[in-house]
């Protein structure tokens, strides 16, 4: 009987091993990110971003070398995050103004006061942490857009094409995300236009 | 010209610099003389910014060599429902694929038809064991007596008369006869 290496060997040429490796390595790290930053917790990033990679170890054949993965890469990543919400109950989108509702009563969120400490606005993870948070609060078709553009940096082009919608589109959910995001992250917005007046 | 409901519409399209050179010249003019807009618009840069600044997240040290597994043991690429072999399970393996079995038992009707032939399989036996064993045990004591009154004549004290009765009786029956009751012959 053939060894499970032998027989690995056999389907993907020691070649075709490597590009694979070279794909996680150039690829990992952007994957995850978007993964990261659609699903808002790394558990869900590591099973989305696995996943992913373990659908380009499939398809490796089909990919031409050299051929730009990216999108084709990004669309499984979003279709993945997609099937990830159909399996779970919905869910909540919550407003940060809404104060929230414990066993005990009901309880104002703690959002930082910026009038009281404008410096502590400008704490990296602080802020890191607030844009998770309101992105989290969009709709997972604006979060998408959201990410793709104002994250990852891609054209609005690359987005339709990543997402399979027309450019319109891309163009309308990212406006109202960012309408959203910019109600959300309003406080944040005015400090940092102090500072740039300071 | 354009109205201030439009050019507000494309101020993030005009931010990215995705409007044609026409919309974008239509956009700028219309900025210049609306405050709002320009409110607006300040707003969105701020907010595209604030999303730009957010730092690459950077996966957890152990999740590269589950990247890489694939390749350095996982499935075969000929393998669709292949798995890597180590790890922890994915959210998405966890529907277990359906044998093929439960797809008549998806059927009400096979399933009725198919449960009522196996009863009857076992039930006719098992009836009939029955019926047998009875037959059996009837025409078993019979026989005792019969070979028993048979043993009993050879004694010397014993009442021949009685026993030449039992063992003739025609009620008793032995085993591959027919019953002689009721023929007269007593």
């Amino acid at each position: 009987m053939a060894r499970p290496d032998a027989m690995r060997a056999a389907s993907y040429t020691p070649e075709e091993l490597a590009r694979y490796e070279a794909l996680v390595q150039r690829y990992g790290r952007h994957v995850y990110n978007i993964a990261y930053r659609m699903t808002g917790n790394e558990a869900d990033a590591r099973d989305l971003s696995q996943e992913a990679f373990l659908r380009v170890y499939r398809a490796l054949r089909r990919v031409e070398p050299g051929a730009p993965l990216e999108s084709w890469l990004y669309r499984i990543v979003s279709n993945l995050y997609i099937d990830l919400l159909r399996k779970r109950p919905r869910h909540r989108v919550e407003s940060l103004d809404v104060p929230l509702e414990t066993p005990r009563g009901e309880l104002a969120r703690e959002l930082p006061d910026v009038a009281a400490n404008p410096e502590a606005i400008f704490e990296r993870e602080q802020i890191d942490g607030t844009i998770q948070q309101a992105l989290g609060t969009l709709s997972e078709e604006l979060r998408m857009v959201a990410v793709l553009s104002d994250v990852e940096g891609f054209s609005y082009e690359e987005i339709a094409t990543i997402l399979h919608v027309p450019l319109g589109t891309v163009k309308s959910r990212l406006h109202r995300a960012r309408q959203i995001l910019q109600d959300r992250l309003r406080p944040y917005l005015e400090a940092r236009r102090r500072g740039w007046e300071a | 010209m354009l109205n201030h409901h439009r050019a507000e519409h494309l101020l993030s399209a005009y931010l990215d610099g995705e409007l044609p050179p026409q919309e974008a010249a239509a956009v700028q003019e219309h900025l210049l003389d609306c405050a709002g807009c320009r409110e607006t618009y300040e707003r969105l840069r701020g907010t595209k910014g604030l999303l730009g600044q957010l730092p690459l997240a950077e996966p957890p040290a152990d999740l590269w060599p589950v990247l890489l597994e694939p390749a350095a043991g996982g499935p075969d690429p000929g393998d669709p429902g292949g798995r890597p072999a180590r790890g922890r399970g994915l959210r998405f393996a966890r529907i277990p694929r359906p044998r093929r079995w439960p797809a008549l038992l998806r059927r009400p009707a096979w399933a009725i038809a198919a449960a009522l032939a196996v009863l009857l399989l076992a039930a006719v036996p098992l009836v009939k064991g029955t019926v047998d064993r009875l037959h059996a045990t009837e025409i078993g004591v019979d026989l005792y007596v019969r070979e028993h009154a048979i043993q009993m004549s050879r004694e010397p004290l014993a009442d021949r008369a009685y026993l030449d009765l039992v063992a003739t009786d025609a009620d008793l029956v032995l085993v591959g006869e027919t019953s002689r009751a009721g023929e007269g012959g007593r």
